[in-house]
């Protein structure tokens, strides 16, 4: 992993069109400002994180508890 | 046209149905085509099915069904797909991405903060990403 040290204010560039701006130190949190093109995905890693473990989660289910799922929901109603 | 899928044997598909997910769903890069069909008919759930990968399919749901007032902001989406907010390509759907823990179908859940936006005229997809959300990623569906 590359470590570079940054003062407030100032940007790291990231290849000719992405730039990472330290906008603002407040104790233990720091606030980034991220210029990047619309193609490049910028997300907080624990989101997409959750959202990669549901669809791996999802594309592990069977059709009988679909059918199971379906019968609860139905009589729940 | 055919594709083979693990759990549904040979389908033969409308060519027309094709879903294009130019960034694919979260975790599952590589698969970019998808079929959408109802697990029976009248059925809430649907299978997502690739048609890259004949061993991956995603349930879904409406959202609607589970959260009736369910609101997402998808200004950023349309954006990112060039997709226009209203006019002639603004047939869209929204779905969630359902988990079912084998054997256990009472303890099903949504996942409401990456909901699937489908644009029907351009057919094309993709899945959001929903930072700032009072929804859960595990929604219980079935009230205890």
């Amino acid at each position: 992993m590359l470590i570079l040290t940054r003062k407030l204010g100032e940007r790291l560039a990231i290849g000719d069109d992405i730039c990472i701006t330290l906008l603002e130190i407040k104790g233990s949190q720091v606030k980034l400002g991220i210029e990047a093109p619309r193609s490049v995905e910028v997300h907080r890693q624990e989101v997409y994180e959750r959202i990669r473990a549901e669809n791996l989660a999802s594309a592990e289910v069977q059709s009988p508890d679909v059918s199971m799922a379906e019968a609860l929901l139905r009589n729940s109603r | 046209m055919k594709i083979e899928t693990t759990r549904f044997g040979a389908l033969d598909i409308d060519e027309g149905k094709i879903i294009r997910m130019p960034q694919g769903m979260l975790g599952f890069p590589e698969s970019r085509r998808f079929v959408l069909f109802p697990h029976k008919g009248g059925s809430p759930f649907f299978w997502y099915q690739s048609v890259d990968d004949p061993g991956l399919a995603f349930v879904l749901t409406s959202p609607f069904l589970i959260v009736a007032d369910y609101k997402v902001d998808t200004k950023e989406a349309l954006e990112r797909m060039a997709w226009k907010e209203n006019g002639d390509d603004g047939n869209y759907e929204l779905y969630v991405v359902v988990n079912i823990p084998k054997g256990s179908p009472e303890k099903i859940t949504a996942n409401l903060i990456g909901p699937i936006l489908i644009n029907n005229t351009a057919h094309e997809a993709l899945q959001m990403v929903v930072a700032e959300s009072p929804y859960s990623h595990r929604f219980s569906v079935v009230q205890a």
